[in-house]
């Protein structure tokens, strides 16, 4: 569970890249965060994992406050950024275990998920090569167990799918179900609205720093009283005026 | 043409300043400044002294002109060792070139904006050095409006030649080393090399004149004879230097303009060797340049228990610096190699003086004098303060991470835990070279048990303090927007902020000595017992203010 209330992060006082932004993410869904480039995606996000400390309001994760107890709240979630290409002279397993350590993963349980993400995501050949040799999407995927192999609760990923293969893709798209249909809490940001249009139970489109709408696609529908794809219903509300 | 000056000014911009974030307040830049200001000013001015002191020595024997071209010559070899780094720099290692590569542009053009960005930079070298000879000696000799015209042409135009130089070495040596697949250790090796067989130079030169250049008569009767190895090693290596030194020589005549002529057609006509050769060299050696080698097999079942073992977080992550820090050649050469280097390299003046061998035993028997004790000890503990200042792991620590650095805010561990395990390397590299130190001494000065002891005990402490120093200047001033590894460590001016602060130290520590006159054991227990204190001072700063710190660094 994720609730944002009123957060705001301006930057010289000025421009307002998140504007009293208020959201509710309850356990056991999946959330879409939509928006045009420079909307407000990647601030808000970076605000939830705590990597930025908004100028007002407060973000809570499983009930935690990032800015009060940041270590409880940090343990709750798991982060893929939208950039993999870090830890570059690491190899992949080296930066996996690096993960589990930091997440404190009891030695049996680790060798186990990292051998079934491995098998998962196709890597098990890649896991003894530095980072430096993958491909971005095999980046995106080391990213992806680096998260996956401390099980958080939630689940926060910034363009997740980019770069990643067909299969690849399918694979965490499901894995993103199995999550919240075990009663978790996935929360990642996109482009793809085909992909916000089936895997989404609720998404919020935000432009402008500002959440323009919150609910499900069927909501977006009813309230604009239209049948149109979720593509151009996105295209109207964030056209410029 | 005109593309070459736009695509220069393109990668200028996106090199970024040399420090920090451009936000960074007042404050910050105005330290730095200053800092540069410590630094360098007292160089200037001391170089200038210098050369004032031999134009007048050579000026009694009408010999004053020999400054010059000794000058132009030193300077034209400065040039050419910092090019081989610099042409490393923006040449192979920034990460631009991938981004050029596709672009419609013609080799040349690349090449071009890439030369000129090296020469800006050389530019801004040769300022500390270059600039205060020519107007020292325009001084002296009275020159008029026409000296300075020709010293300012002659300023731009001296570092071409020696650049398209290292260039063309870079060039061979990166394009002959594009072999197979491991070109990251195969580079290293041959880098490795080049130190050792520029140390085994300067060796060389060092015993050829120890004792001759020890003050400015002598130094005036050696420029005067040209009988030294380094002056005519270096003057046939840049032969063009003594053209330039004859333009300024002359310049209220005819011939002053003819030479500057010569000189100006040498230079265009390196450039155009360094064309010529550059298009057939560069695209090879530099394509490709990311490619890391993958084995893409199975990791057999031990190896992997050994990669999985759990450690404890503080571990898991000082483990994780000290890893990169060994696989990135920019860090290995900077950081990990230079704490083993340095003290290595300390030993050749020392060595290569012909007269080592007595002056090693004179030492030896005053070092272990009762009267000498305490100082031999605070120069010792300068000496250790001098290798750990001059190690740039800790006051990189943050700079390092580049945009990765973000991450660790998202990690559950405390700031101020991710600070310690930073800390770490930097302390274990810089006792590292102390222990090399004490070894030298240990073999050449037969350093007495209790010396050694006392020596530990003062030097641990010491390094502690310019590490948890450099740490706190990174965390105030971190560059993380670079874009190549060698960005971060070399276009970077933190480290000199720990190099003047272990200089400072480590002067007050001697100075201290001296003044008191303190014996062995009060130097040690005073040493010891004011940077024990100033560590735990230091490090309560760094646990309770450096999280905050951190926090406050955004992208």
């Amino acid at each position: 569970m994720i609730e944002l209330t009123g957060v705001t992060k301006s930057y010289n006082n000025t421009i307002k890249a998140v504007d009293n932004v208020s959201l509710t993410i309850p356990k056991g869904e999946i959330f879409g965060f939509l928006g045009p480039n420079g909307a407000g995606k990647t601030t808000t996000i970076k605000m939830i994992t705590g990597i930025i400390r908004p100028n007002a309001g407060q973000i809570k994760i499983n009930g935690k406050d990032i800015a009060t107890e940041t270590l409880a709240a940090k343990r709750q979630f798991g982060y893929v950024p939208d950039s993999p290409d870090m830890f570059l002279r690491l190899k992949g397993l080296e930066y996996v275990s690096f993960m589990a350590d930091i997440y404190e993963v009891p030695q049996k349980v680790r060798n186990e998920r990292i051998l079934q993400l491995a098998q998962r995501f196709d890597m098990t050949n890649a896991l003894g090569d530095t980072i430096q040799s993958y491909s971005h999407g095999m980046r995106q995927k080391i990213m992806i167990m680096g998260v996956l192999v401390h099980h958080p609760e939630v689940w926060i990923l910034d363009e997740p799918l980019t770069g990643l293969d067909p299969k690849s893709s399918y694979t965490l798209k499901e894995m993103m179900r199995e999550h919240a249909d075990s009663g978790r809490t996935v929360f990642f940001s996109t482009h793809v609205l085909e992909v916000a249009e089936k895997l989404c139970d609720r998404v919020a489109i935000i432009n402008k720093g500002q959440i323009l709408f919150c609910g499900t696609f069927a909501e977006m529908q009813q309230h604009f009283q239209s049948n149109n794809s979720l593509e151009s219903l996105f295209l109207e509300l964030t056209k410029h005026e | 043409m005109s593309k070459i000056f736009l695509l220069s000014k393109i990668m200028m911009k996106n090199a970024g300043s040399a420090w920090g974030n451009k936000k960074g307040s007042g404050w910050k830049s105005a330290l730095l400044l200053l800092a540069i200001g410590i630094g360098v000013l007292p160089l200037m001015l001391v170089g200038v002294m210098f050369m004032a002191g031999l134009y007048d020595g050579l000026a009694l024997i009408g010999q004053e002109g020999a400054l010059l071209g000794l000058g132009v010559a030193l300077v034209s070899l400065a040039i050419f060792v910092l090019g081989i780094v610099y042409v490393l720099s923006v040449f192979y290692y920034s990460q631009d070139v991938e981004h050029m590569l596709p672009l419609p542009l013609a080799p040349w053009q690349i090449l071009g904006a890439k030369f000129l960005v090296a020469l800006f930079y050389e530019y801004l070298t040769s300022f500390l050095l270059f600039a205060p000879l020519l107007v020292t000696y325009g001084v002296k000799s009275g020159g008029g409006v026409l000296y300075y015209l020709f010293a300012l042409l002659v300023y731009l135009v001296v570092p071409i030649f020696p650049l398209v130089l290292s260039a063309l070495v870079v060039m061979l040596f990166m394009r002959f080393t594009s072999v197979g697949k491991s070109k990251d250790r195969f580079r290293l090796i041959g880098g490795l090399l080049a130190i050792v067989a520029a140390v085994g130079f300067q060796a060389v030169i060092q015993r050829q004149t120890s004792g001759r250049m020890d003050n400015i008569e002598q130094m005036q009767q050696m420029i005067v004879n040209g009988d030294n190895v380094l002056l005519n090693l270096v003057t046939q290596l840049f032969p063009a230097s003594k053209l330039a030194a004859l333009a300024l020589i002359g310049s209220d005549s005819w011939s002053g303009l003819g030479y500057l002529a010569s000189f100006l057609l040498v230079a265009a006509v390196s450039v155009v060797v360094f064309f010529f050769a550059g298009n057939r060299l560069y695209f090879r050696g530099v394509m490709g340049i990311s490619e890391a080698m993958a084995k893409r097999k199975k990791v057999d079942e031990s190896a992997f228990q050994k990669l999985v073992r759990p450690r404890s977080a503080l571990m898991a992550y000082g483990l994780k610096e000290w890893r990169i820090l060994w696989r990135t050649p920019a860090y290995l050469m900077n950081c990990t190699l230079s704490s083993v280097l340095l003290p290595v390299i300390a030993l050749i003046p020392i060595l290569s003086r012909q007269d080592s061998g007595e002056m090693l035993a004179s030492l030896s028997a005053r070092l272990q004098g009762d009267e000498a004790g305490g100082i031999s000890l605070a120069v010792a503990f300068a000496a250790f303060l001098a290798v750990a200042g001059a190690n740039s792991t800790s006051v990189t620590a943050i700079t390092r991470d580049g945009q990765g650095f973000f991450l660790n805010k998202s990690l559950p561990i405390p700031y101020a835990k991710i600070l310690i395990a930073k800390l770490m390397p930097g302390i274990i590299l810089s006792v590292v070279s102390m222990l090399l130190l004490l070894a030298e001494g240990g073999w050449l000065l037969q350093l007495s048990p209790v010396f050694v002891v006392y020596c530990l005990l003062i030097g641990i402490p010491g390094i502690i303090f310019i590490n948890l120093f450099g740490i706190m200047v990174d965390l105030h001033l971190p560059k993380l927007s670079w874009s190549s590894e060698q960005e971060a460590v070399k276009q970077n001016l933190n480290p000199l902020f720990t190099l003047l602060a272990s200089a400072l130290a480590g002067g007050l520590a001697i100075a201290g000595a001296f003044v008191m006159g303190a014996s062995m054991t009060v130097v040690a227990v005073g040493l010891f017992a004011l940077f024990a204190i100033l560590d735990l001072i230091l490090y309560r700063i760094l646990v309770t203010k450096g999280p905050v710190w951190m926090e406050k660094i955004e992208a």
